[in-house]
């Protein structure tokens, strides 16, 4: 039975500890807000949370055989996380949730192929670059375009929240720009015929064009680059202690050599993204 | 802490792109639900049809789609239904707009199998000696459906297809995973080129909420203007 009626002295008390609770969550949000220290926090739960798109082969993708998250920038964060003495948990976000989530606390790492750019860096810390790569077109050779400019007026298919649109946008305004949650249904979309063009990194956009088998005769990688991405791990705002181990593990990958194996595991001559150099090094968290 | 941005919602090129957005989304909805509502009354005719095998092919329709989820629908209509076409016709509709056409057929589909089961309950709501009379007068099964049956049992079905046209209008923003530029893919076009998540997302749950009081409104509306006359 709820009680019907409350007596005045009641609601006079009941006014007053509502009054103290609205205090006390205030006094609480505050204290949160104030807080600051992420590496003690993650230090004190034991796992480092790193958002991953764990579709983006070779960087982050699943291991057939083991179901495992794996990649390029797996391995980073597992030098990252060891370094800290914490347990690395991957975390699959989408493209366009790596930013809010990193806002949001919900992950304390971002390692998702995410762009650094100015934009950006009013959002969010980036810690050194972690992989250069430079963003083009593919198409079909019977579409007879040769140049990035001739894709005007045409449908080209992309992935959604990443900079690969607004970079396409910028290159060729009047082309007709559909996105896409995950670059496998761009590129379906590419293979079907569904638009002319395809934009992405170039180390996905070669992996994905390998792929492709005796077909490959059929498309063109279109040489110019639309825009050069400088790629990094995303960091909360105003992090640094955080930062400062992430920059500190990274730069000690290069020093060892161990950035230059891990490259030539997942990037080089041996693998379908087939690079035969490696033309970054891990040493700068800055962008032109 | 950030304020709420009201400027990026009224004017500029943010404004622009979610109107855009919500425009499609309208014409999405409006598409869908013209194709949806005669294949739904053929359905549900099917299923009350005096031969066995149509009403095995009303049944298996309303199963069939409304026990898979739309998301999957959307995907089958955009990158596997379209591939069996033939060749030429198959270039010329990806040239177009393809992604919207897919999406249509899609929500047309899906709605029309739950709309079908609502027609048919209004259907089945009309006394049977109704139908009887009907067919003692000497109309057949479809004359007295037409004549007789339907145009009480729609007066029925009318609040119950008006909930499902609420449905099919927040169905819309699953267009968005085929690349259909409607309210909720334009939203998150819009977050990502400002980071404003909580304006953009705001201006959709806004567009969303307001055309759905609307489409209530207009039941409230038809409820009383054209009240049920019979049972």
């Amino acid at each position: 039975m709820v009680r019907a009626s409350m007596s005045l002295g009641e609601r006079t008390t009941m006014r007053h500890t509502l009054l103290a609770a609205a205090l006390a969550a205030s006094a609480l949000l505050t204290g949160i807000a104030a807080h600051a220290d992420q590496l003690a926090d993650i230090k004190k739960k034991g796992e480092l949370v790193v958002g991953v798109l764990g579709t983006d082969e070779p960087a982050t993708f699943v291991d057939p055989k083991t179901r495992q998250i794996v990649g390029y920038e797996v391995d980073l964060v597992n030098a990252i996380a060891k370094k800290i003495g914490v347990k690395p948990v991957l975390k699959q976000i989408a493209v366009a949730a790596r930013i809010p989530e990193l806002q949001q606390g919900h992950v304390d790492l971002v390692a998702a192929g995410l762009t650094h750019n100015k934009e950006r860096e009013a959002q969010i810390d980036f810690s050194l670059t972690t992989f250069v790569t430079g963003q083009k077109a593919i198409v079909k050779k019977d579409s007879g375009i040769a140049e990035v400019p001739q894709l005007a007026g045409k449908k080209v298919l992309t992935i959604r929240g990443g900079t690969q649109e607004p970079n396409i946008r910028k290159a060729v305004p009047t082309a007709e720009i559909v996105t896409f949650d995950t670059s496998q249904q761009a590129f379906q979309a590419l293979q079907q015929g569904k638009g002319v063009g395809y934009v992405d990194d170039e180390a996905a956009l070669l992996r994905s064009y390998a792929k492709l088998g005796p077909q490959k005769a059929q498309y063109v990688v279109l040489k110019q680059n639309l825009s050069t991405e400088a790629l990094a791990i995303g960091i909360k705002k105003g992090e640094s202690g955080l930062k400062a181990v992430v920059d500190d593990t990274l730069r000690e990958l290069e020093k060892s050599g161990e950035a230059q194996k891990i490259f030539v595991k997942w990037y080089g001559p041996a693998t379908a993204s087939g690079f035969q150099t490696r033309d970054f090094k891990l040493e700068s968290d800055k962008i032109d | 802490m950030p304020l709420f941005d009201y400027s990026l919602l009224l004017t500029g090129k943010y404004h622009d792109m979610l109107v855009a957005g919500l425009l499609l989304s309208l014409q999405l909805l409006a598409a869908s639900l013209v194709l949806a509502l005669p294949i739904a009354l053929v359905v549900a005719l099917l299923r009350l049809s005096p031969l066995a095998p149509l009403r095995w092919l009303g049944f298996a329709y309303v199963e069939v789609i409304r026990n898979i989820p739309l998301l999957a629908h959307m995907l089958f209509w955009y990158f596997g239904a379209p591939e069996l076409l033939p060749e030429g016709f198959k270039q010329w509709l990806y040239a177009g707009h393809i992604e919207a056409y897919s999406a249509i057929i899609a929500l047309a589909l899906y709605t029309a199998a739950f709309m079908a089961e609502d027609i048919r309950s209004g259907i089945r709501a009309i006394p049977t000696v109704q139908f009887e009379a009907g067919r003692a007068l000497g109309f057949g099964f479809l004359a007295t459906m037409r004549r007789v049956v339907l145009p009480q049992a729609l007066r029925v079905t009318v609040p119950p297809l008006i909930s499902q046209t609420l449905s099919l209008w927040k169905n819309t923003s699953i267009a968005t995973v085929i690349g259909v530029a409607e309210l909720m893919y334009q939203a998150g076009q819009v977050e990502s080129a400002t980071f404003r998540s909580f304006e953009s997302f705001a201006f959709a749950s806004a567009a969303y909420l307001t055309v759905s009081l609307a489409i209530t409104g207009l039941a409230t509306w038809y409820h009383h203007r054209f009240p049920v006359r019979t049972i």
